[in-house]
């Protein structure tokens, strides 16, 4: 009976110790401290955000999460927000936050450090790193010059099990929106579905390309810079797969562009304004590109061992998806398919 | 309601009672309002439109398959292990016992990528089956052991006085009194199955609830997430009726507690060399992998630095996280069972069964719930730790329950009719009566939760205050970018201090002497 009650006495303690521990566990909110939501990698935000601090002395706090899900989250918070910036992964986000009336315009300060095909008509959002499809292959699988010529190629028989696509990646999303635009509902369901067929769908870029390094498949649908970023911790020549860009102007090689906002019910909006020249600025642009391997939107930030921006051939017309930019069109049909 | 007045007189006792059991309705019936709301959103015929496509009954096949195998087969592997350990004279049995025990303490999204980076071929189906499969028997081990430990070993000698051999007595005498603990396990497992998110993320099957996420992350409107949802509880519904119908009309009450007589333990005989096979399989599939590629991954770690200082906070918040929601689980869930217990009615069962209910939702729809919800109608509250903590209660109290329920069935209610004639009240009756006789069920009702909470990931993300990580969260952000080497440290910090609870678990003094312990 006494060691019952030493042990009830005992739990008792524990529970009122760790009670007080969890009210503690609040973050405390600075007055001018700046919330992020972000959904870039957690390195990337974290790099330009540390300069930022230094430079301003405004202190940054990061919510880490999926582009889509803190989107969704900014949208159900409303006017009671805690976030100031939104900075997603890709514009689709943005532009849906920007149609619903939740994001303030960004001043013209930050905006004018890049060009007018990188932002917002409206100006509700900047642009901050760009990046393009690509293919990485495993060479000891297929030879360079047996890729096709056309990304559509892959879904066919012939690359049976051998492809590996992301499809509930945002860049997978905002890649089908823009074959809607340029090729039209028929021709890109026709795609999804041979790539249901004969593809094999992976959670998220990086775990595809460990499939190509492993040559678990032959080629994996990806963006540039999984690839260049690896390649950069382990060095060009430790990598078992390569990079190929169809160089045609194909839709394989399109370019997107990653993001950011001021969310409308900021209270720091100043702040965030800030936040924004700098990410756009020389010094921002360089970090962000650095620790993203993502190309800069700032032509004067430089890349280092990335295919330069200029020897791109990205399809036209891919940057702004007018109708198609919110991305709807393009998630009804992956739910159409079978995909999502 | 009444009849908790009728019986016990003072109406001050039974509103203690039902003042949580309130609230936790309340709050229950948040995630259910959510859904609705949601659904109605999209209007009746979209709604049908997404839940009858082909999409959907391919995922019904996929989750209907996982669920079942890996409920029958954990079933199997629980039972024989607890036999084995408890009823015969294996070789290291202790041993065992902590050995087989372990897999619980390892998260399954961390154990399904040492499966998945070993091999392709674990992808898809089979390692959805295995991982979770070696996840999930110790929730049936557990209890059935606790269970064959405390039955009246006297009911066999007369099954085999009568004639029956080994086995019979085995499927006519054993096995229905360890029914309850045996499909209450199941259920859990079923349950946990349903609402799996991260492992079956990385090994690429899909169910309702990857594809719930799927729809979250990619649609910005939840309806289509919240038809599946639908579904899902659907399922739920069927899994808690299949439970409550395999329990039966019968009462597993016996008057007094009988003379406890050591039960001479059955000799293996020529299957030794097998059971011991089997045990050493098991360790390795479950435990040996898992661990042997963390260790691995912390070894050739050279990319990623060691943050000890982010480590120790990380270790704090979910220490503090883990016996915080324990705590709050547990005064919910303590109300709900001596109402169900001391007013035993149809009422009361339903009410047992809510949170059962809720246990089915993915963490996802839960989080997604309090933050419309806080949002709304609590700003004060949002992203801070006391709604966390609520989701928390919402998620766990089935895990507290069952413990609880177990060591309270076995406190005889004329112990507290004597306290409170001799005049003491009913709060005093609680504390001094009571609790020291429950004190065993709470223990592990306490270290279940904690658990749980220490490795709960998804409504963790949206609901933690901006700047909180958890060693879980971190574990899912590295492993998700495949940088395992940067996940190590903290996947083992995890594993190290979920091993406590899980300890705990298996400890004798803390499972009870008659009944199932979970």
């Amino acid at each position: 009976m006494i060691g019952k009650k030493v042990a009830s006495t005992a739990l008792s303690i524990v529970l009122v110790g760790a009670l007080a521990a969890c009210s503690t566990g609040k973050s405390d909110s600075d007055e001018k401290a700046l919330t992020i939501y972000s959904g870039q990698h957690k390195e990337v935000t974290d790099a330009v955000a540390k300069d930022f601090t230094k430079k301003t002395g405004i202190k940054v706090n990061v919510r880490e999460g999926s582009s889509n899900e803190l989107a969704h989250q900014v949208a159900e918070e409303g006017d009671h927000s805690p976030a100031d910036v939104i900075f997603t992964e890709e514009t689709a986000s943005l532009v849906m936050l920007s149609e619903k009336g939740l994001l303030a315009k960004a001043s013209d300060k930050a905006l004018h450090h890049i060009s007018k095909q990188y932002e917002d008509a409206n100006g509700k959002w900047v642009g901050l790193l760009a990046r393009s499809r690509v293919v990485a292959y495993n060479p000891d699988e297929v030879k360079e010059q047996d890729l096709p010529k056309s990304v559509f190629d892959f879904a066919s028989a012939k690359w049976k099990e051998k492809v590996a696509y992301v499809p509930t990646s945002g860049a997978f999303t905002n890649q089908i929106s823009a074959m809607i635009k340029l090729y039209g509902q028929d021709k890109t369901k026709a795609w999804l579905e041979g790539l249901k067929k004969y593809g094999k769908s992976y959670k998220n870029n990086k775990i595809a390309l460990d499939a190509v390094e492993k040559g678990n498949v032959s080629v994996a649908l990806i963006n540039n810079y999984y690839w260049d970023r690896e390649a950069k911790e382990k060095g060009k020549e430790h990598m078992n797969s390569k990079l190929h860009y169809f160089g045609n102007g194909d839709i394989g090689d399109m370019i997107s562009l990653s993001g950011a906002a001021i969310v409308k019910a900021s209270e720091h909006k100043k702040e965030a304004q800030k936040f924004l020249e700098f990410a756009t600025d020389l010094k921002g642009q360089q970090a962000l590109t650095e620790a993203s391997s993502q190309y800069p939107v700032n032509p004067k930030a430089k890349t280092q061992g990335m295919k330069p921006f200029s020897e791109l051939h990205p399809p036209k017309g891919t940057l702004h998806l007018g109708k198609y930019s919110d991305g709807k069109q393009a998630i009804a049909l992956l739910q159409e398919v079978g995909l999502l | 309601m009444f009849t908790v007045r009728k019986e016990q007189q003072r109406p001050k006792t039974s509103l203690l009672l039902l003042l949580p059991i309130l609230l936790f309705l309340f709050i229950a019936c948040l995630p259910l309002l959510y859904i609705l709301l949601r659904a109605q959103e999209v209007g009746f015929k979209n709604a049908l439109s997404l839940i009858f496509r082909d999409r959907v009954y391919e995922l019904l096949r996929h989750t209907l398959l996982l669920d079942f195998t890996v409920t029958g087969a954990s079933m199997i592997i629980g039972v024989t292990t607890a036999w084995c350990i408890e009823r015969t004279n294996l070789w290291g049995k202790r041993m065992w016992n902590v050995l087989i025990t372990i897999p619980f303490a390892v998260p399954a999204f961390i154990s399904s990528y040492s499966w998945v980076s070993l091999s392709p071929m674990f992808e898809g189906f089979f390692g959805a089956f295995l991982v979770l499969t070696l996840y999930s028997y110790p929730l049936v081990h557990l209890p059935v052991a606790a269970s064959l430990r405390g039955m009246n070993g006297s009911l066999e000698e007369v099954s085999h006085s009568l004639g029956y051999g080994r086995w019979q007595t085995f499927w006519r005498v054993i096995f229905p009194q360890l029914r309850p603990a045996l499909f209450g396990g199941a259920l859990l497992i079923a349950l946990h199955t349903l609402a799996e998110f991260g492992a079956l993320s990385l090994l690429r099957y899909d169910t309702f609830t990857t594809a719930i996420f799927d729809q979250y992350t990619m649609a910005f409107n939840g309806a289509s997430a919240a038809m599946l949802t639908t579904v899902l509880l659907f399922l739920c519904l069927i899994f808690i009726s299949l439970e409550l119908y395999s329990r039966g009309k019968a009462r597993y009450v016996s008057v007094g507690s009988g003379v406890a007589r050591p039960q001479k333990p059955q000799s293996l005989g020529v299957f030794t060399p097998f059971a011991l096979l089997g045990f050493a399989l098991l360790t390795v599939l479950a435990v040996g992998i898992p661990l042997g590629r963390l260790v691995y991954w912390l070894l050739r770690g050279s990319s990623a630095q060691f943050p000890l200082t982010e480590l120790l906070t990380n270790l704090g918040t979910t220490l503090a996280y883990g016996l915080g929601g324990a705590l709050a689980t547990l005064l919910i869930a303590l109300p709900l069972v001596m109402l169900s217990i001391r007013a035993r009615g149809t009422l009361s069962l339903l009410l047992e069964r809510v949170p059962y209910f809720i246990h089915s939702l993915p963490g996802l729809v839960i989080g997604l719930t309090l933050v419309f919800f806080a949002v709304r109608y609590v700003p004060v509250l949002y992203q801070t730790s006391i709604v966390l903590i609520i989701a928390y209660v919402l998620l766990y109290v089935p895990l507290a329950q069952s413990s609880v329920r177990a060591s309270y069935e076995q406190a005889p209610k004329r112990i507290e009719e004597v306290a409170r004639s001799l005049g003491k009240g009913p709060l005093a009756v609680f504390f001094t009566v009571t609790l020291p006789l429950i004190i065993p069920g709470i223990g592990a009702g306490m270290a279940l939760v904690t658990l749980k909470v220490m490795t709960e990931l998804t409504a963790t993300l949206l609901l933690r205050p901006t700047g909180v990580d958890t060693l879980a969260i971190q574990v899912w952000q590295h492993t998700a970018n495949s940088e395992f080497a940067a996940a190590a440290p903290y996947a083992a910090l995890l594993i190290l201090i979920s091993s406590v609870p899980v300890y705990v678990l298996t400890m004798r003094s803390f499972s009870s002497k008659r009944r199932g312990n979970l």
